[in-house]
């Protein structure tokens, strides 16, 4: 009985209400109300007839079907509860119970996002806006939409969500900020991004393995001044660029052995190395020097051609490091896929023992691993060199914990074995627009700062929960 | 200390020999550190990086590890709010400041706890998420550094005498961990950071233990963030890095395990000193223009050296098992303790002048007369040639009886360090006695 009361409610579209009385009724406010209606539409002088009897007609036919539904509601309601036995209650309580279950992180989330617009909307007057406002509705949206669809896929949830998240952060940034979507700024992004991807290669590397690489900002300050040392010196700037890139797989190989014995503290011994690399490259390039630590000389023009955002890249007005990354992106992201090295760090990752068992070296792929991320590390600080014209062993502060970010948003779990370089990509990518879009609403660094801090756990708890200590017992 | 020895405080022996060298050396070459005002200043610049480095091994000790990279922004976040409210002239009774600063602490290490707990992130993203996000909020607060701190404060952070409210916090602070440990909370804690799964299955409610481990440091960092507000005497919102990576660093100089289930006040105390000393030994050195380069790398391989030797430790356990870190704590520490009374008290002497010698040469080199001879370097003088012979022998003593200890079987000291430790007290304070001019520690230099 309540079953079909319940489904005529659902599938008609206009519910009429059983007893014949409260139609009339509804029918007659109804008319009442389109009376009203169109004596304030006529009694406003300058609005076009039409459009009064338009508005009035469709006013008049929602607050009918309204009327009706809200009428069939309450009449099929009493009759619900006299059917619905103690059994059928308590049914009814699991099915909640279990509907709540599976949406709680959503509805957490979706609140947690609201107080978050509330929050600055209170704080900040000039985010008051009806732009704004829209924004936030969308991201809602697509959180929603995040969520209930990406449930369906088997693997590579991280990379959907991230792509859902970017495609709407560009939805928004288009529309709230002006010329967000202009050539020049589109290149600045790209630029942007493709530094931190060339210094996020080794993060994922190592992050596959389950360690953790904090030399990599050390390193990109140092290459960048240690560059221009050298190239001041008179050294060819070809021979100069080559031997920096040595000199940043010199200390990911110190890294790799120092480290390897002690793999679960990879977090401090690399910063360790790293103040050491960056200290002793400091003292290197001051000696003879009376600007301590300051390196200056001119950076040869192909260098900033690489880099710099008017760089051309034959004829094309696109900066060659872009197409460098790209170049490296699918070098990296097909070799981890395809070939035997790439398929025993996956395995590596997944379980030391039975890697082991199957004759992989651990030793050769741990230290391999911080090799690259040296390498890759020098790299993006030499491009920084030609991006910048000027060496600065701070260049590589804020890529401290960004490479990490971008990783972990990604989806590259930091315990190993699962992830990959196109996540990372899209980690990139999501920062950098957010970076952007952050600028454009005219919010400082700092409040940057926060948001990035504030995105990574959602995005994290997405997708990289560690199961509860009873599943794994 | 005198636990087992040679087995469960082995990994204390790194961070005592390196403190030893490094006192040794500190004091050495910076001889205005034994001073009431060096020793003074010392403790307040010490303080809060030795609270940090509590809090981080309370976390450490946790498991999972870990390591909550967020500590120092945590720590600028209630320095910087402390300061606001006290410009503001709402804060000012020294309860109040007490109860915000450790409140604030608390209730942000209840939250990452909670996070920790229910959306079963691991703690390190936790942490780096938390570290974004309070840099960033603290440049919102105090854009930057200025601000008055609460009044009360204002005599702390002068470091002209060793007792200070700050020494009281430190050692309240260290008190407070001993006397924990005695419960069983402890126990369970390290028993959930070591093998969490066997905690969980023998029963113990992992997530009260979790989340008590979590107030414990909020409380560490609390006091940290009022010591540091009482060092500055202002608000400083940029140094929350710095004290992340130093603080992180002393922990593992201290030889707390990241993996959990390992750890103490000792060895974070001893790691907090030991980064703090070398700070100070370097600065002693005069490298002109590339000093702070110099710091940064010394840092660095320091802490990848003692990471390295910590490696070693289960070797050199193995293999000199009679060297407990207790015996090893007072061997070294009766030399430092030697060296800074010889630095301490050589001025007074250097200041005579050495007399002449006429006496024949077997009087000369017998020490009958004079007592001091002139030398190019400082003599010493009666009581500090005793007290030098004195530690001597009891040094000698303490190796002896351990060896003989160690030969016949037994695995603890017992009763014989205290004994020991008062006796070496007595000593002192009667070499003090002897000698009321001496002013040891003291000094208007």
């Amino acid at each position: 009985m309540s079953e079909n009361a319940t489904n005529a409610l659902r599938t008609s579209l206009l519910p009429i209400p059983r007893s014949a009385l409260v139609l009339w009724i509804n029918i007659a406010l109804t008319v009442i109300l389109a009376a009203i209606g169109l004596g304030v539409g006529f009694a406003q002088e300058g609005l076009p007839a039409q459009q009064v009897i338009l508005y009035t007609l469709v006013i008049a036919a929602l607050f009918l079907v309204t009327a009706n539904y809200v009428t069939v509601v309450f009449e099929t309601r009493s009759e619900w509860q006299a059917a619905t036995t103690a059994d059928e209650a308590e049914a009814q309580g699991a099915r909640s119970r279990k509907v709540w279950r599976e949406n709680r992180i959503l509805v957490l989330a979706m609140a947690a996002l609201l107080l978050l617009y509330l929050l600055l909307t209170a704080a900040i007057p000039e985010f008051r806006s009806i732009k704004n406002l829209i924004a936030f509705l969308v991201l809602e949206l697509i959180l929603l939409f995040a969520f209930k669809v990406s449930g369906y896929f088997a693997s590579g949830r991280s990379a959907f969500i991230g792509l859902i998240v970017l495609g709407a952060l560009i939805v928004i940034s288009a529309f709230s900020i002006e010329g967000f979507l202009s050539g020049p700024n589109i290149k600045a992004i790209l630029l942007f991004a493709a530094f931190l991807g060339i210094a996020s290669v080794g993060q994922t590397m190592v992050a596959l393995l389950g360690g953790l690489d904090l030399s990599i900002p050390f390193v990109i300050g140092s290459s960048n001044i240690a560059l221009l040392f050298l190239i001041t010196l008179g050294v060819p700037t070809g021979v100069a660029f080559a031997f920096i890139l040595i000199l940043g797989g010199v200390v990911g190989l110190i890294n790799g052995l120092v480290s390897f014995r002690l793999q679960g503290q990879a977090l401090i011994v690399t910063l360790g190395t790293g103040f050491a690399v960056a200290g002793f490259t400091q003292i290197m390039t001051s000696i003879g020097s009376q600007f301590a630590g300051n390196v200056f000389g001119t950076v040869p023009r192909w260098l900033s051609n690489l880099a710099a955002m008017n760089g051309r890249f034959f004829g094309l007005a696109l900066p060659p490091t872009i197409i460098i990354w790209i170049v490296i992106a699918i070098v990296v992201i097909v070799g981890l896929r395809t070939t035997a090295w790439g398929r025993n760090l996956y395995a590596l990752g997944g379980n030391r023992r039975s890697a082991a068992l199957i004759g992989i070296s651990e030793f050769r792929y741990w230290v391999g691993c911080y090799v690259i991320s040296g390498v890759f590390a020098a790299l993006a600080g030499s491009l920084l060199l030609g991006w910048s014209g000027g060496a600065f062993i701070g260049v590589g502060d804020p890529y401290l914990f960004t490479t990490l970010a971008a990783v972990v948003i990604g989806g590259t779990s930091l315990l190993g074995g699962n992830g990959g370089y196109g996540f990372t990509v899209i980690g990139v990518l999501v920062l950098q627009v957010l970076t952007s879009f952050l600028l454009g609403i005219g919010l400082e660094y700092e409040w940057q700062q926060f948001i990035f801090g504030l995105l990574i756990l959602p995005m994290v708890a997405l997708y990289g929960r560690s199961p509860h200590i009873r599943a794994t017992v | 200390m005198p636990e087992r020895a040679a087995s469960s405080n082995a990994y204390l022996l790194v961070p005592i020999i390196l403190i030893a060298v490094l006192v040794g050396t500190a004091v050495i070459r910076g001889p205005a550190l034994v001073s009431p005002s060096g020793l003074g200043s010392a403790i307040i610049v010490a303080a809060p990086l030795i609270l940090a480095t509590y809090a981080l091994m309370v976390l450490a000790v946790a498991g999972r590890g870990t390591v909550d990279l967020a500590v120092g922004p945590l720590l600028a976040f209630i320095n910087v709010v402390v300061v606001k409210l006290s410009t503001a002239g709402l804060l000012t009774s020294p309860i109040a400041t007490f109860i915000v600063a450790i409140g604030l602490g608390m209730a942000y290490q209840l939250l990452f706890a909670l996070i920790v707990i229910w959306v079963r992130v691991q703690p390190i993203i936790v942490a780096l998420s938390g570290f974004l996000a309070l840099t960033g909020i603290n440049l919102v607060i105090l854009p930057r550094p200025g601000g008055v701190a609460p009044e009360f404060m204002s005599g702390w952070g002068l470091g002209t005498t060793i007792f200070s409210p700050i020494l009281l916090i430190l050692v309240l602070a260290t008190l407070g961990w001993y006397v924990f440990t005695t419960t069983s909370f402890y126990q369970n804690l390290k028993m959930m950071g070591y093998d969490e799964r066997a905690a969980w299955t023998s029963g113990i409610q992992t997530e009260i233990v979790r989340i008590g481990a979590h107030l414990i440091a909020g409380i560490y960092v609390g006091l940290g963030a009022i010591c540091y507000t009482a060092l500055i005497s202002s608000g400083d919102p940029t140094q929350g890095q710095n004290m992340t990576l130093t603080a992180v660093t002393a922990l593992v100089l201290g030889g707390v395990a990241l993996s959990g289930g390992r750890g103490g006040v000792t060895g974070a105390l001893l790691g907090a000193v030991s980064l703090w000393l070398i700070g100070y030994v370097l600065s002693t050195f005069n490298f002109g223009a590339i000093q702070a380069f110099m710091t940064q790398m010394i840092y660095g391989l320091v802490l990848v050296v003692s990471l390295l030797l910590t490696l070693l430790v289960p070797v050199i356990a193995r293999r000199v098992s009679f060297v407990s870190p207790g015996a090893a704590f007072l061997v070294l520490g009766l030399v430092v303790v030697g060296i800074m009374m010889q630095v301490a008290t050589a001025d007074i002497y250097a200041a005579v002048p050495p007399a002449a010698v006429e006496a024949p040469l077997a009087a000369r080199y017998f020490l009958i007369e004079p007592v001091r001879i002139a030398t190019e370097g400082g003599g010493i003088s009666r009581v500090q040639a005793l007290s030098l012979l004195g530690a001597l022998a009891a040094l000698a003593f303490v190796v002896a009886a351990r060896l003989i200890d160690a030969e016949a079987g037994a695995r603890r000291m017992g009763l014989f360090l205290y004994v020991f430790i008062a006796v070496l007290t007595l000593g002192l304070f009667l070499a003090v006695a002897i000698q009321p001019d001496a002013q040891i520690f003291g000094g208007s230099r």
